[in-house]
């Protein structure tokens, strides 16, 4: 644990020696809610039905939407940049010659930018209630569980993209494409009841429709959280089952590495 | 022994183009990079692997380092071995990444330190007072806040040591440390390698390089690698004596110059002016002088007979290239012999 820690600590205090980039981010993250509220009170009347089950206002919907999108491409990410960032600027082989298991190093190195999406999205919702969004802050260590059996479910996506940076050094267009899917098929900015019946038999299989769907209920709606068993056991299965595929594809894209001696290869 | 090496082997995959990728799609030619070397070095030793860019010396430390993979063979440090008890292998082994981007330029060097002391299973107190005693012998303590991206390649290269020397460990692996050096520097580093990490530290080195001096001026033994096989292993002194033993140089005055030469032609020393030496009126050569030191004692006595002044006398160091051509060459007078 305190070597996860004190990766982290690494990446912080990196990230803050760009003071100006660090300050921008932030205005811009906050600035980026503004324009998504007037759109929101102009669409509301539209999309109130469709969206009445997970607490019916638009505004909210979207930012949990967004916020969701920004954890879990940061989830997906985490690793496999982590990794390609390191071995590009060389610190990768320095880090795996430590006494540290490489799968704690990897923790450590992918906590840093997860903690700062966790913060981000909870900024963006904070922001949102600012803005009058009626948030059931007393069901947060609930949706603390489903956000992070999201990381998990896509943490390990994350993984198989890491296994395709150590055997190829890119991870392609598979994060592209999962970031992509998802948003489409996991009701970012429409309920997926409004999706046609095709397409909403696929957004069955995208976690994020889970975790959305859930994690509004229960914020925004105030539901109880008995009525969202059924979404928290399925991302659960989907999580563990990934998670299981994931390490296998990243131990054999590992032992492949240390083989063919790329590990530390730029 | 603290290093063992037996017969330790490692191809890898031709890198190929798209055309003879798809004229032979399904063969996968491979090279070997290094082939059944075996050796072993005792604890406080310097041992220095020797040989061309290529010769396979980063493969062989980069498998003792858990790394790579060997395709055959065995190693172990400390006796723990490199394939199965990796973990194990790297508290007691640390190479010295000669890669300044290794370093978090951002951060200062004692947050560097302290990152990879965590890293090396340190805690609390005992982070503190390793980074403070690894900045005090590589002699950065003055700078330890500092940020790294502010330090000269010499701070970085010593920075680079004190990482490696957290958490004790008995073998440091070094690949030409000094490649980014300038002379002065590299010397003051040569200094240190010898009095600070191995006789105050009591590490055993292994050095790699390309640097045949450098190798005279630290190793106790010397492993001569050329295209993955090693050549010969060997005490420095006598590796340096085998490689070199009838090569002199000398100073002549000028004016003799000429003259000189065509008298030791006739004695059948084969003279040759390399220039200026470094005081004017003074000519440098060079002559292979066969029979070792009693040959060069009748050499000189026949300068001696002609009356020409000699005001240096030395056995030349031999440089890599002669090394590994003699090496070559009595490896291969042994096979004939053999046959």
């Amino acid at each position: 644990m305190r070597s996860i820690l004190a990766l982290m600590r690494v990446a912080w205090l990196s990230a803050i020696s760009y003071r100006i980039g660090t300050v921008i981010s932030l205005v811009g993250l906050l600035a980026s809610v503004v324009p998504v509220f007037f759109i929101s009170r102009a669409v509301q009347s539209v999309a109130a039905a469709s969206i009445s089950a997970e607490g019916g206002d638009y505004f909210g919907f979207v930012i949990v939407g967004l916020a969701a999108v920004l954890v879990l491409s940061s989830a997906i990410t985490a690793i496999p940049g982590a990794l390609a960032g390191s071995i590009g600027s060389g610190t990768f082989e320095s880090l795996t010659v430590t006494r540290t298991s490489l799968p704690v190093i990897l923790m450590g190195m992918s906590g840093y930018p997860l903690l700062q999406s966790l913060l981000r999205a909870v900024m963006l919702i904070g922001g949102a209630a600012v803005l009058g969004v009626d948030v059931a802050w007393r069901l947060l260590p609930v949706v603390a569980v489903i956000v992070a059996l999201l990381i998990i479910a896509y943490g390990a996506i994350g993984l198989f993209a890491a296994a395709l940076v150590l055997v190829f050094r890119t991870s392609g267009p598979l994060i592209t494409a999962v970031v992509a899917g998802s948003g489409l098929l996991g009701g970012v900015y429409y309920s997926t009841a409004v999706i046609p019946g095709w397409i909403q038999s696929l957004s069955g299989i995208v976690p994020l429709t889970y975790a959305l769907r859930s994690t509004r209920m229960l914020l925004l709606g105030g539901a109880p959280v008995s009525a969202v068993g059924g979404d928290v056991a399925i991302l659960a299965l989907i999580g563990a089952v990934g998670l299981a595929l994931g390490s296998v594809a990243f131990s054999l894209a590992l032992r492949h590495a240390r083989a063919a001696g790329t590990l530390s290869q730029y | 022994m603290i290093v063992r090496i037996d017969g330790l082997t490692k191809a890898f995959p031709v890198q190929r183009t798209w055309r003879e990728t798809l004229a032979a799609p399904f063969t996968a030619p491979r090279t070997t990079v290094v082939d059944h070397v075996s050796f072993s070095v005792a604890e406080g030793e310097i041992f220095g692997l020797l040989g061309q860019n290529g010769a396979g010396k980063t493969t062989i430390f980069k498998m003792l380092s858990t790394l790579i993979l060997a395709d055959a063979g065995t190693a172990s440090i400390a006796g723990f071995d490199v394939r199965n008890e990796g973990r194990a292998v790297r508290r007691s082994l640390a190479p010295v990444i000669a890669n300044e981007r290794s370093l978090y330029w951002r951060l200062s060097a004692v947050e560097n330190l302290r990152l990879y002391a965590t890293l090396q299973g340190l805690r609390g107190g005992d982070v503190r007072a390793e980074v403070d005693r690894t900045l005090r012998i590589t002699g950065l303590s003055d700078t330890g806040e500092k940020m790294v991206g502010m330090f000269s390649s010499g701070m970085r290269q010593r920075l680079l040591i004190a990482r490696a020397l957290l958490g004790r460990p008995r073998v440091l692996l070094l690949d030409e440390p000094t490649r980014s050096l300038d002379p002065i520097s590299a010397r003051d580093f040569r200094n240190f390698l010898r009095e600070t990490v191995v006789r105050a530290e009591g590490c055993t080195v292994l050095l790699a390089t390309h640097d045949a001096d450098e190798v005279w001026d630290l190793c106790d033994r010397v492993g001569v690698l050329e295209r993955g096989r090693l050549l010969a292993v060997d005490e420095t002194s006598v590796l340096r004596y085998r490689a070199g033993s009838d090569r002199f140089r000398l100073w002549l005055r000028t004016s003799d110059g000429v003259a000189a030469i065509a008298q030791a032609a006739t004695a059948g020393l084969p003279l040759q002016r390399r220039g200026a030496a470094a005081e004017p009126g003074w000519d440098e050569f060079e002559c292979a002088i066969p029979d070792g030191t009693e040959g060069a004692a009748r050499a000189l006595a026949l300068f001696a007979a002609e009356g020409r002044a000699v005001a240096r006398f030395e056995r030349a160091a031999p440089s890599l290239a002669d090394l590994i051509e003699r090496v070559l060459a009595t490896a291969t007078q042994a096979g004939g012999a053999h046959a």
